[in-house]
């Protein structure tokens, strides 16, 4: 179990460290606790409604107790989204199921609708009420607003800059929460209905369709201006804001948020577990020189599934941080398994496969107490004991001699074609 | 109800200030819509002589680095006595109160104000009132208004912004093609989506970039049944060219009813030709993924 900031005796929680929170996202139970044995000190969720991402898998209520459950032991925190810009009729059935989150010991919902604000204050005090980047919270007064409604957290939009955020900071004692990682809505949040108008998919109500990332000609009056060789498109790259940590953690800000409801247990483990080393370093150490900031940049570019770059923190968008002529993430291929167990006595483990790989491959294993060891694959077999040379089955069980000790959650990347 | 008109441009307001119970003008930085300082001065002025309204919008979100001039505008903001100041970033309710505008205040979060709850909330915060979102049904807006009548204002005709961004679109796109183009504030760019052929316009200025609907909103058909609820209809004139539409469409609104509601949409729909359009009143969006998508 990796000890990140807190202190803890027989696994329950001794003393909570002061330091930033590192907080994660996740699509399903197993994601979400990925994200917690790689390090996040918080996942935020979201249950069956009132939630964007809505084709995320999303936590029904038996899911989210037993996230809870599991958490408890790490010192982790769960947070819920309850995010989506509501309608009347959405609304129904609201209040028994903040009352059942807080029951089961969620810390926190994540909420745009203003109007839910004295709700969870007066009938659900234990839930933090934080408020989400739908509202596009880029300054100090709009924080001030916030804080007077209620909020116990705010989550900055993603179009502050480092600098205006210490700003921010330096002039509020209300938590912030700044996205540090994923994916970025190229439109101020909560303020985008392209989907609405081109799909009737409401962009508020977790179905956007992500029409910033489509392509479009462009037209002055009835002349065609655009060039049909590179269409018009809103993409952004994706945020990586690696080199800001220490600023933050300096700035005071409560949270370091990942985005990506909708990634995979590799993408959140490598992106989770790179942050919370990195974290960790700069508390230990006080800075992070060039090399050790290049190291984490690499890790950080194992997970990538589309080009990223600092967004707004830096200032201006220009278009070097858009893409143009790509609609979408890609896939990695990198991920080639999970481990379930491992026996110590033969030095067998037992993996899950994800992507093709072979029987010579070398493949590079990271996971929470492991840091990308590599061993060659000398010896594979299928549960019937036939050695297998080519794993090309997703899902199967497959047994692999590993030369070295690993564990369940553990992952295997392929870093060398032989 | 109120008739109130956003002016796209000062040339307006002498056409169609004798139709309008008031109107609404911006600057840059604060708004979508740049009028100077003086200009303001001048349309202010001349509505009070006239016993017209007048109203200020501040549609963007700000900065913490604009928060300083975001004051010095309220100054003169404050000067002005104006009769509403239209917002969309919730830290003018906090800067508003420093300067007693805050019971002038017109929530206008374009987007996310779809619900009762949130509307009464944010009205008993102490505001003047607030625009519901242009995104829900007619149904919806009648629940809405009939929880706070006479504090609701809406949109009733123009384009409807779908869209608004922080990000320069069009230089960085001129940028990636290497293309010398005069883009900035240009009302006649649009965008047609590579499968589908909705002309949607799109305008950048010093704040980035918005988008619109390909269609014109208008909704002479319901506003009978919604006006006695209703505090202020506004007309927005973004990308509408043609100043004598403009001034028809307020007028219409003023003296539209039941017996003559047929008449005027015939006449405005054969003598202007814009694709109008009911909007989301009888089309709710959904919420999740079609089978078939």
């Amino acid at each position: 179990m990796i000890i990140h900031q807190d202190i803890y005796i027989k696994g329950q929680i001794l003393l909570r460290m002061n330091k930033i929170e590192l907080l994660a996202p996740a699509k399903d139970l197993n994601k979400a606790k990925i994200a917690i044995m790689y390090g996040a000190d918080a996942v935020y969720v979201g249950g069956k409604f009132y939630s964007l991402r809505s084709r995320a898998s999303n936590f029904d209520l038996d899911d989210l107790k037993q996230l809870v459950d599991f958490a408890k032991p790490y010192g982790a925190r769960i947070f819920v989204t309850v995010n989506i810009v509501f309608h009347d009729d959405d609304y129904f059935g609201i209040r028994e199921y903040l009352k059942y989150l807080e029951s089961i010991g969620v810390s926190a919902v994540i909420v745009s609708s203003m109007a839910l604000i004295p709700i969870i204050k007066k009938e659900t005090p234990k839930l933090e009420c934080h408020i989400s980047t739908q509202l596009s919270s880029m300054n100090s007064s709009a924080v001030n607003t916030l804080k007077e409604f209620g909020a116990d957290r705010i989550v900055l939009a993603r179009e502050a800059g480092m600098d205006e955020i210490e700003k921010i900071s330096s002039q509020t004692n209300v938590p912030l929460e700044v996205f540090i990682h994923g994916g970025m809505c190229s439109n101020y949040s909560g303020r985008c209905v392209l989907s609405n108008r081109m799909t009737l998919r409401d962009a508020n109500r977790g179905g956007c369709a992500h029409s910033c990332r489509w392509k479009y000609h462009l037209f002055d009056s009835d002349e065609i201006i655009s060039n049909p060789n590179c269409l018009m498109s809103m993409s952004s790259k994706d945020l990586r804001a690696s080199a800001y940590i220490q600023r933050m953690i300096k700035a005071n800000i409560a949270s370091l948020k990942i985005e990506g409801r909708m990634k995979s247990e590799y993408y959140i483990g490598q992106v989770v577990k790179t942050y919370r080393k990195m974290i960790d370093e700069i508390y230990e150490k006080g800075s992070l020189d060039e090399d050790r900031l290049n190291y984490y940049d690499n890790e950080l570019s194992k997970a990538e599934n589309r080009p990223s770059d600092d967004g707004f923190l830096s200032g201006d968008c220009d278009n070097s941080k858009h893409l143009y002529g790509i609609n979408g993430a890609g896939v990695s291929h990198d991920y080639v398994a999970y481990v379930h167990n491992y026996d110590e006595l033969k030095s067998i483990a037992e993996i899950e496969v994800k992507n093709i790989f072979k029987k010579d491959d070398v493949i590079e294993v990271f996971g929470p107490d492991i840091d990308n060891k590599q061993f060659k694959i000398e010896y594979m077999f299928d549960e019937d004991w036939n050695e297998v040379t080519l794993a090309n089955k997703p899902t199967q069980i497959l047994y692999v001699r590993i030369p070295f000790k690993v564990k369940n959650a553990d992952m295997f990347r392929k870093v060398s074609i032989s | 109800m109120e008739i109130i008109v956003t002016l796209r441009k000062k040339e307006l307001l002498e056409k169609v200030l004798p139709v309008v119970d008031g109107v609404i003008v911006g600057k840059d930085f604060t708004s979508s819509y740049h009028l100077s300082l003086d200009d303001i001065s001048y349309v202010n002025k001349y509505c009070k002589d006239n016993n017209k309204k007048v109203y200020i919008v501040l549609d963007n979100f700000i900065n913490e680095e604009e928060l300083n001039s975001l004051k010095e505008y309220f100054n003169f903001i404050k000067e002005l006595n104006v009769d509403g100041i239209y917002f969309h970033d919730l830290g003018i309710m906090d800067i508003a109160k420093n300067y007693g505008l805050f019971n002038k205040l017109i929530y206008d979060g374009k987007t996310v104000l779809c619900n009762s709850l949130d509307t009464t909330f944010i009205l008993n915060k102490g505001i003047d009132s607030v625009v519901l979102s242009r995104e829900i049904t007619l149904k919806e807006i009648k629940d809405i208004i009939h929880c706070n009548a006479g504090k609701v204002d809406l949109q009733i005709f123009g384009h409807l912004r779908m869209s608004y961004s922080k990000r320069k679109f069009l230089k960085n796109y001129f940028n990636e093609i290497n293309k010398e183009y005069d883009y900035l504030n240009k009302e006649t760019l649009y965008l047609v989506e590579e499968k589908r052929d909705y002309k949607m316009p799109i305008v950048e200025d010093g704040n980035g970039t918005y988008i619109y609907t390909d269609y014109v909103l208008e909704m002479f058909n319901e506003i009978c049944d919604l006006k006695t609820y209703l505090k202020r209809g506004i007309v927005d004139t973004l990308f509408i060219e043609n100043d004598s539409l403009i001034v028809e469409v307020c007028r219409d609104y003023r003296r539209i009813s039941q017996a003559n509601k047929n008449f005027i949409i015939e006449n405005i729909h054969h003598n202007y030709k814009y694709d109008y359009s009911s909007g989301y009143l009888y089309q709710r969006t959904n919420i999740v993924k079609n089978e078939q998508d």
